[in-house]
């Protein structure tokens, strides 16, 4: 039986020189990391030169699809990138749905692409099929990640996966974003920032080559039983109707059902949680806005905009600037507390900071794009303002992580205040603070701790490790608890088990996969052995080598300490009693999080010993 | 002339491509959009669904349709 699912070649394109390169596919490297995720972190500890700086020409963006893009497998079309990001300082990875974009890339014939260099003008990088093409940009640069791709689906019509961003990319902000085919977002980090510095606009890919699975018949047997599953769900037709408000509901479902105009799925998702959505009356009536989640345009909501038309309004021209909106939102709620306070000196305010009204938000959206006046200082995020501010500053800045702000927690846009493994998670994954469920059963509030052990059945945590993770599970005399440390290790796991293979992470998909299903799909896809035992063995290999990636970077536990203000009155609860977390409760949290992970529980440094058992000694 | 007659509603489609996925897969044995009998393209509020005209309307792009954009009908003939 041949191997199937990847499609065997990994692109190479150096934009200083021009050279482009085809390898084939170390298929005994992607074994070892499954491939996708895993794969792109290992080829980006092997590219990516200590002490990079990440806006240098020798930084290099990594992209990865895995070998279950591609297929017909439900929501499996994730991307990967892989770099030095700006904003944390950090190796951390950005991930999206990959829309079109991750089966075309697929499709071309190529699982990753190594990008490296800089151009020395502004470009595009065209792949189709075999043939790679470095274009001139020149027509491209100045215009916004949606203008940008429009202009490209102009030139090369459709199906074509675009990757691009916008003008704060181009002007090297460092929580830029960048987009895929308009609507999903590498997002957190500053990979926009990380294309200009390369004077790369955008990626565009089509591809007609194919993916093909190793054992067909099992492969149908399998898949037409889970599809079943997933048409069965009772709860299916709503989740595809209402999208991610169907858990978020902060929208009236009449407002959102008068907006909507087209649900989008990524590639072989049977739910779809994307929206195209329409203002239907008011000043801005007739603006489309295509959006990863209708929530995301919402942003502006939770930080005083009265009226939605003008929030949607707002983040249709944040995301044309291509600036993570979370970060643009938190720093200018930062930059106002200055100005009110006389830090920012009023003859630096050229216009009023106010983060309820439209007219200030597009204003200083653009000044921080193009780093006019003020705006230059901003567009250096919190690590800019408080050199530029000195001491002063510091009580009035947010909780920051990394120096970003975290979504989740006191002074934060995400209100949430139960601390489950999202919430630590802000402080433990590498990229820094982001959002996502990783499959774990804290991702919604006062779930009962006994349908834990499900959760963690379904997310291939091993039974030794349950009652560490709820102490007095199985002792009727003793009360339950719950260790969110160890918990999160589990979730990282699974995360990673899924982006390895690509499948999506979002809470509507990953509730209907299991580890052992994980583990026959890979086998039917590929044709390479697998079972539960060698997933678990390959994610730990691989997010130890993404703490090996960023402990030579430098990066100690001082980095992933809590930040205080996350303790302070009113601050984060307990996920099962609902009582205050004391910081002291939070560092032992982290403390079993290194620990269940083998690293040294003090430090977070893996010992030569778990590096050997991984083979990652050569490392 | 197949067994089904196929209905579709733009309206409904998400662009996920599970339509042109199965029916290549079914026809080619590797799952290549590109040679699919069926092509849908949707951008922004926009969609297109066509077929190509070696389709032989044998239904397997409803059977993989989880939003309701394609439906089928059996034809008066094989009923």
């Amino acid at each position: 039986m041949s191997v199937g699912g990847f499609a065997d070649r990994v692109l190479h394109v150096d934009l200083t020189d021009g050279r482009i390169d085809k390898h084939p596919l170390d298929l005994d490297l992607a074994q070892r990391f499954i491939g996708g995720l895993g794969l792109t972190i290992k080829l980006a500890y092997d590219t990516i030169l200590p002490g990079t700086d990440p806006l240098s020409p020798e930084n290099p963006i990594v992209l990865g699809a895995g070998p279950l893009v591609g297929t017909n497998l439900p929501s499996t079309s994730r991307l990967y990138a892989v770099t030095k990001l700006p904003t944390s300082g950090t190796i951390g990875w950005c991930g999206s749905g990959g829309v079109n974009f991750g089966y075309l890339f697929k499709n071309a014939g190529y699982d990753h692409l190594i990008i490296k260099g800089r151009a020395d003008r502004p470009v595009y990088l065209k792949i189709i099929d075999d043939e790679v093409e470095i274009c001139d940009a020149a027509h491209l640069w100045g215009k916004g990640a949606e203008e940008t791709s429009e202009a490209l689906w102009m030139e090369l019509g459709h199906p074509t996966g675009v990757m691009t961003m916008g003008q704060a990319g181009e002007n090297l902000v460092p929580f830029s974003i960048a987009f895929i085919d308009r609507i999903a977002t590498l997002g957190r980090g500053g990979l926009g920032a990380i294309m200009g510095a390369k004077n790369l606009k955008a990626i565009v890919v089509k591809g007609t080559r194919g993916i093909k699975v190793a054992d067909r018949k099992r492969y149908k047997g399998l898949s037409e039983d889970f599809l079943q599953t997933i048409r069965s769900y009772p709860y299916l037709k709503e989740w595809q109707d209402l999208g991610l408000v169907k858990s978020f509901p902060m929208i009236p479902k009449e407002t959102y059902y008068g907006m909507k105009k087209r649900r989008i799925a990524c590639v072989s998702c049977p739910i779809g949680c994307k929206d195209v959505i329409e203002i239907p009356d008011g000043d801005f009536k007739g603006l489309v806005k295509c959006t990863s989640s209708v929530l995301n345009l919402y942003t502006p909501v939770l930080y005083g905009f009265k009226d939605h038309r003008e929030s949607i309004r707002c983040m249709a021209t944040i995301d044309q600037y291509g600036l993570d909106a979370f970060e643009f939102f938190g720093l200018m709620s930062f930059a106002k507390a200055l100005a009110d306070h006389g830090i920012i000196p009023p003859e630096q305010l050229d216009e009023e900071i106010a983060t309820d009204s439209l007219a200030s938000m597009e204003g200083w959206a653009r000044k921080i794009t193009y780093r006019e006046g003020l705006g230059d200082i901003l567009a250096r995020g919190f690590k800019g303002i408080l050199e530029e501010f000195g001491k002063e500053a510091e009580t009035y800045a947010p909780p920051l992580v990394k120096g970003m702000q975290p979504y989740v927690g006191p002074g934060a846009a995400l209100s949430w205040d139960l601390f489950g493994t999202m919430e630590l998670g802000q402080v433990l994954d590498p990229r820094g603070p982001h959002v996502g469920a990783s499959g774990s059963p804290t991702y919604f509030d006062r779930r009962p701790l006994e349908v834990f052990p499900r959760h963690l059945t379904r997310m291939g945590v091993p039974e030794e490790a349950f009652e560490r993770i709820l102490p007095g599970l199985n002792s009727p005399d003793q009360e339950e608890e719950l260790r969110v440390g160890r918990l999160l290790k589990y979730s990282h796991a699974w995360f990673s088990i899924l982006g390895s293979l690509g499948i999506c992470a979002r809470g509507a998909i990953n509730r209907f996969y299991n580890a052992s299903l994980c583990a026959q799909f890979y086998e039917a896809v590929t044709g390479i052995e697998m079972d539960v035992d060698q997933l678990r063995r390959r994610a730990d290999r691989l997010w130890t080598l993404l703490r090996m990636a960023n402990i030579r970077e430098g990066l100690d536990q001082k980095a992933e300490a809590l930040p205080h203000k996350w303790f302070s009155k009113p601050g984060f609860k307990r996920y099962t009693t609902e009582e205050p977390l004391g910081l002291q409760e939070g560092e032992e949290m982290i403390e079993d999080y290194y620990d269940e992970w083998g690293w040294e529980r003090k430090t977070g440094i893996p010992s030569p010993q778990l590096l050997e058992k991984l083979g990652l000694k050569e490392n | 002339m197949g067994k089904y007659e196929i209905q579709t509603s733009k309206a409904k489609c998400t662009g996920c491509l599970r339509c042109q996925l199965a029916c290549s897969e079914l026809y080619t044995k590797v799952f290549n959009p590109s040679q699919a009998r069926i092509r849908v393209v949707t951008s922004g509020a926009d969609c297109s669904i066509r077929f190509e005209e070696d389709c032989n309307d044998c239904g397997i792009c409803v059977d993989h349709c989880f939003f309701d954009a394609l439906t089928k009908t059996k034809r008066e003939s094989d009923k």
